[in-house]
Order: C-alpha cells, then sequence, then structure tokens
C-alpha cells in the first residue's frame, strides 16, 4: 500500500476483478489490464509484455493455487498511479508455492529432458516486469504482485 | 490518471474539410470537436468529414456532440459526412436518427467521391 | 439447476469516474467471448454497458468522487446477464420520455440522455432491479441469438 514517497498523497484507483478458477477467463484480466495500460499511456510493447506476464500468473492461480477449483476464485487487483500500473494476482488455495520455485531459472536442456514443460511462467513474468514480489495473500492463497512503470 | 482520449487534425481534399477523429468519442471529446469544426466552417468548408480513426468507443455524450455539430451544420448550409466507423458504431448512428443528417462512408476515398458526385 | 461451474461469473469493481467504464466494457466483452457470445452481440453488450456504467457514475452516484462502482456477470448456458451497481447516492430510475433528434437538432429538447434508449435497443432485458444492499441496480441480459420479436 505505501511506497517510497509515503509523505506524499499520491493518488492511486484501485479496480478488481474477480474470474473463475478456469483456462480462458484469464483473457478477462488481460484485457481489463491492457484496456487500462493503454489509457494510462503505455506502449504496445509494454502493453503485450503486462498481459503475457498477466496470463501466466492468473494461469497459475487457476492450475496450481486453486488447483482448478471451480468453487474458488482468481482475484486480481490493479492499482493505478501516475507513474506505475501495479498488479496484483492471488488465489484461494491452500498450496502453497514453493518459494524456491519463484526464484530459480529453468535451462531449456532440462526442460528437453523433463516430462512437464512447464516452469517457464514465473521465470517469464520476473523477465517482462519491472518489479515481481511473490508472498501470501490475504486469503491465506499465493498472490503475485507485478508493476510496470510508466516512461513519460 | 487515464488520459485524454482524443486527437484531433484538420485537412483538406479535393474540396473536403477532413477533420480527423483518432481515438474514443465521449464526453471530453466535446471542446476539441467543436472547436476544429469552428475552425473549418470560418475558413469556408461547405463540406466537411468526420473521418474516424482508431476508434473502439463512441457513447452518447459523444453522440450528442455530433448532434451538436448537426445542428450547426444545418444552420450554416453546410453537408456533413462521416468516414471510418465500424459497422457497430454505423448501426448507432442509424439507430439515433443522425442517418437522415450525415452521410455515413466506409472509408475517406469513398466520401470524398460521394461529395463529388452530390455535388455534379 | 446448473451448479457454479456451468454458471460462470465476473465481478469488477472500479472507481465511479467517466473513463474507468471502458475497463468494464472490455473486461465484460473478454467475459462474453470466452463464453462464445457472437461479436456483434459483445459489440452490443460493451456499448449498452458503457451507457449504464455512465448512468451510474453520473446520476446513480451522482459524480461524487472517492465511490465504486460493481458489475456483476453470469453466463447461463443461452442467457448472459450483467448488473450494474452505484452506491446511491441518488435514487435514479430513469424514467423519461424519449427525444427524437428533431427536436434536439430544433434546440427544443437536450442533447444528451440517449443513453437508456441505446440500451433497450441493443440488449434483450433492461431495466432497473431492487437492490437488497442499496444503491441502484442496472440489470441487462443478452440472449446468444437475438429474439426474433425484437426487431
Amino acid at each position: 500500500m505505501t511506497s517510497a514517497n509515503s509523505d506524499a498523497e499520491i493518488p492511486e484507483r484501485v479496480i478488481e476483478l474477480r474470474l473463475p478458477s478456469r483456462l480462458g477467463y484469464e483473457k478477462v484480466a488481460m484485457d481489463a489490464a491492457s484496456s487500462l495500460a493503454k489509457r494510462m499511456g503505455f506502449n504496445g510493447e509494454r502493453i503485450e509484455a503486462l498481459r503475457t506476464a498477466l496470463a501466466e500468473a492468473v494461469t497459475n492461480a487457476i492450475e496450481h493455487g486453486n488447483a482448478h477449483d471451480s468453487a474458488m476464485k482468481v482475484l486480481v487487483m490493479l492499482t493505478v498511479r501516475p507513474d506505475e500500473l501495479s498488479v496484483t494476482v492471488a488465489d484461494q488455495g491452500r498450496k502453497q508455492l514453493d518459494q524456491d520455485q519463484t526464484t530459480l531459472t529453468p535451462s531449456l536442456e532440462e526442460t528437453f529432458e523433463k516430462q512437464d514443460k512447464g516452469g517457464w511462467g514465473i521465470w517469464l513474468i520476473r523477465e517482462l516486469m519491472d518489479e515481481v514480489e511473490f508472498s501470501t495473500g490475504p486469503s491465506g492463497g499465493n498472490q503475485v504482485r507485478m508493476v510496470i512503470h510508466l516512461e513519460k | 490518471m487515464l488520459e485524454d482520449e482524443l486527437s484531433v487534425s484538420i485537412r483538406e481534399r479535393e474540396g473536403v474539410a477532413i477533420i480527423d477523429l483518432i481515438g474514443d468519442v465521449t464526453t471530453f471529446a466535446e471542446e476539441k470537436i467543436n472547436s476544429a469544426y469552428a475552425q473549418v466552417t470560418s475558413g469556408g468548408a461547405k463540406r466537411i468529414l468526420l473521418n474516424f480513426r482508431q476508434n473502439d468507443y463512441i457513447n452518447s455524450a459523444g453522440i450528442a456532440i455530433l448532434i451538436g455539430v448537426v445542428t450547426e451544420v444545418n444552420r450554416n448550409n453546410q453537408k456533413l459526412a462521416v468516414s471510418g466507423l465500424s459497422q457497430h458504431f454505423q448501426k448507432i448512428f442509424r439507430m439515433v436518427g443522425l442517418a437522415q443528417y450525415i452521410d455515413i462512408y466506409q472509408d475517406e476515398d469513398e466520401a470524398v467521391k460521394g461529395f463529388a458526385t452530390a455535388a455534379a | 439447476m446448473s451448479t457454479p461451474a456451468q454458471q460462470p461469473s465476473i465481478e469488477l469493481y472500479f472507481p465511479s469516474e467517466l473513463g474507468y467504464e471502458k475497463v468494464a466494457r472490455d473486461a465484460v466483452a473478454a467475459f462474453a467471448r470466452r463464453v462464445g457470445f457472437e461479436q456483434e452481440r459483445i459489440e452490443d453488450l460493451k456499448t449498452a454497458l458503457g451507457e449504464a456504467c455512465i448512468n451510474a457514475i453520473e446520476h446513480g452516484n451522482a459524480q461524487a468522487p472517492g465511490l465504486r462502482i460493481a458489475v456483476s456477470c453470469v453466463c447461463e448456458d443461452e442467457r448472459l446477464t450483467v448488473e450494474i451497481q452505484d452506491d446511491g447516492l441518488k435514487h435514479y430510475n430513469g424514467h423519461h420520455v424519449p427525444v427524437p433528434i428533431e427536436s434536439k437538432l430544433r434546440g427544443l429538447a437536450p442533447l444528451r440522455g440517449m443513453g437508456l434508449m441505446m440500451i433497450s435497443a441493443l440488449v434483450d432485458e433492461a431495466g432497473f432491479t431492487d437492490s437488497p444492499t442499496g444503491g441502484n441496480v442496472f440489470r441487462l441480459a443478452l440472449y446468444r441469438r437475438r429474439p426474433v420479436a425484437a426487431q
């Protein structure tokens, strides 16, 4: 909630989205985020990067956090500030993300060997976003916060 | 913190004053559209084309602005046309009754041709 | 009846400020696309939803700062229902007589006020409903195929 300049009144606007835990609904988050980012003045490339990172985060929440449980929701919060857009994705699940998994860099060669070709999502989020933070959400599930900075 | 959505520019082509409307047309567009119209009118324009580009959103407030322009166009004996609208927004224009007062063309070339034919 | 899995839904909350309705339009359009509605119906829904949100911002919330609009969408097989709720600073039920464009052109009527007319022409069901929690609730419903009667 707070930022470095906490003595100044930084205006912010929050948009909240609750999505079903089923694949395909990440598009709703992606389109909402790009609609917002476009209005804020982000360029096409940054918007594409946000879409991809958000797709990964929401898909993770659906597949791993909520384990495709349709009773659970994925919560997406978009916070508009004068010089940045911050997006938080939280699941409501019980399956905690192993913190080690959030920092490793996958290797292409190892991936060829593995059965499960995944594991690139988190790496991709880190590559694409200006700030990334993994934590535990308010409902006890996983939460990832990603930020893109507006260059004017 | 959401940027102003519309940029407006004016040019002339084959006797038609073309007002390019790039972006969304909502209540925030009022001053820009009205001053572009005033500018081409004071320049003596009799044929005016509103050319919509990169448009995804026109709401009823935007349509109200256009109705205001039509009122002036009728008063000033000018002819007004639009181009570049999606099928959906062409439908909206017809629905609110604007099609009786504004010629709707698919694109700029068609509009310029249409003006020339009407003048003949 | 249908279980939650068969009735996908989304909820969206956004600031009650002009401009933010665009995000609601795009989010709801993506939802409608995901549940398989056709592009033309989606365009109709986007426009109708935008108008309903603007009414909520300008009338229901009386353009007061710091408030929110809540939009919820549910898809039940053939029908998509959207509800737009404001904080109800002002009771608004939009009763008014539609004005022909000729009156507007002659300066006999205000230029604005076409939102409800546009909404009714674009979606299959539209109107205010009761809200248990206070605030105005406007409901839109759209069928996959436009009912033949409504032409």
